[in-house]
């Protein structure tokens, strides 16, 4: 309980022992929701861990990162891109025109579909002299 | 659809189930083995990455310890040639048997496991490869891969880079089923060439006349859109023997490899 004392203007005041008691249970009290803090980050950081460490080949990571053309996402491919990515697959490397004699579709229709693919992270390409050749990364 | 047989020279073949149990490897080691004591140039590869059995299958034939496996080259960890065991003199054969094991450690099969999509990219871009290396520069004449049954990377990155694939099916309803729904989703989406090879049906069928065992083919023909390369009936002798055992060496006289000269023939043009 404590004791509450009138000022000159008849405010109450507080005793200074009383006060430093008071001020103690507040440190107290803020040093165990500290403590409770750094226990959480702990955990965080613990979890954070193990998760690095189960993922260590990094291929949760890379599946996020990197698209890749692995015969389950082409299931979700159009069939029209499906079908060029599997003769770039078969040729390894392979310009529009090398696309489009595989596939017996127009070379324009190649490139289209090619350049989509590019744009859309499943196929690289680069260019010798006025050749571009499209390719698997 | 044309229902026309193909020719093996000059191309990869891959055996492949819905499910297990069907038979699919014993019938391919033995073919495998057939086609290179035929004369051909062979090459068997083990793409059961997860549960591999032809380390088993030729254990006779394969010194230890086993210096690269297949794994090291889906792993670019070494080139084909070098993954490859050449079993020909072994089991006596006119041409040549080269084999590719999956390693069946458990760390193997662990590593295999949970790959990312782009590795798995990667993996099918190696197995489109291996064409050039084993019929330009190793002068193989033909290519069987044992796949894992289901949809799994695995399987599919194999039967996807092949040239045509043997489904392997009993005539069990699951079985049926099965690869029914596997033809229509994932093989008719890849435009995929497929037969389909009937092994393990009944018994009786041995005894059937030549119309009645036709009845069948053309039922399931048109049940599956896709040409009947064989009807294996069911032998208790082949269940009961080891599945690791190569009945073509083993056991030249019994009437399971007539059944199977039968696929080799409508497997081949001529």
């Amino acid at each position: 309980m404590m004791a509450v004392k009138t000022g000159k203007k008849g405010s109450p005041t507080l005793d200074i022992k009383e006060l430093l008691v008071m001020l103690v249970n507040e440190v107290s009290q803020i040093n165990r929701k500290l403590d409770s803090m750094v226990e959480s980050s702990g955990s965080i950081l613990n979890a954070q861990e193990e998760f690095l460490e189960r993922f260590s080949n990094k291929s949760f990571l890379e599946d996020f990162v990197q698209p890749a053309p692995d015969m389950l996402t082409l299931l979700s491919l159009p069939g029209a891109l499906r079908k060029t990515v599997m003769a770039c697959y078969k040729l390894q490397e392979a310009t529009a025109e090398d696309l489009s004699r595989e596939t017996e579709r127009l070379r324009a229709v190649e490139s289209a579909c090619a350049n989509q693919l590019v744009r859309m992270g499943f196929l690289s390409k680069r260019r010798e002299g006025r050749k571009v050749y499209f390719y698997i990364k | 659809m044309v229902l026309g047989f193909v020719c093996v020279k000059g191309k990869v073949v891959a055996f492949h189930s819905s499910r297990g149990g069907t038979g699919k490897t014993t019938v391919a080691a033995n073919l495998a083995l057939a086609y290179a004591l035929e004369g051909l140039n062979v090459a068997f590869l083990d793409l059961d990455f997860r549960a591999p059995s032809l380390f088993a299958v030729f254990s006779k034939g394969v010194r230890r310890p086993v210096k690269k496996w297949l794994n090291d080259f889906m792993h670019s960890r070494c080139s084909l040639e070098q993954a490859l065991v050449d079993v020909s003199e072994e089991y006596a054969v006119d041409g040549k048997l080269l084999v590719g094991l999956a390693n069946p450690s458990l760390d193997a099969i662990r590593n295999m496991m949970g790959r990312s999509r782009a590795w798995e990219a990667g993996a099918a871009k190696r197995l489109f490869s291996i064409r050039s290396s084993l019929f330009d520069d190793m002068g193989v004449d033909c290519c069987i891969l044992d796949t894992s049954p289901g949809i799994q990377y695995s399987s599919i990155n194999g039967v996807v880079s092949s040239d045509v694939a043997v489904v392997v099916t009993t005539l069990d309803s699951l079985d049926v089923e099965g690869v029914k729904n596997m033809l229509t989703e994932f093989y008719d989406e890849f435009e995929k060439k497929s037969v389909i090879l009937m092994n393990k049906v009944f018994p009786q069928t041995r005894i059937w006349s030549d119309d009645k065992r036709s009845e069948l083919v053309s039922r399931m023909e048109k049940f599956f859109v896709r040409p009947v390369v064989g009807v294996i009936p069911c032998y208790c002798d082949v269940l009961e023997s080891k599945r690791a055992s190569l009945l073509v060496v083993e056991n030249p006289g019994h009437p399971f490899l007539e059944d199977l000269k039968e696929v080799m023939k409508k497997l081949e043009c001529t």
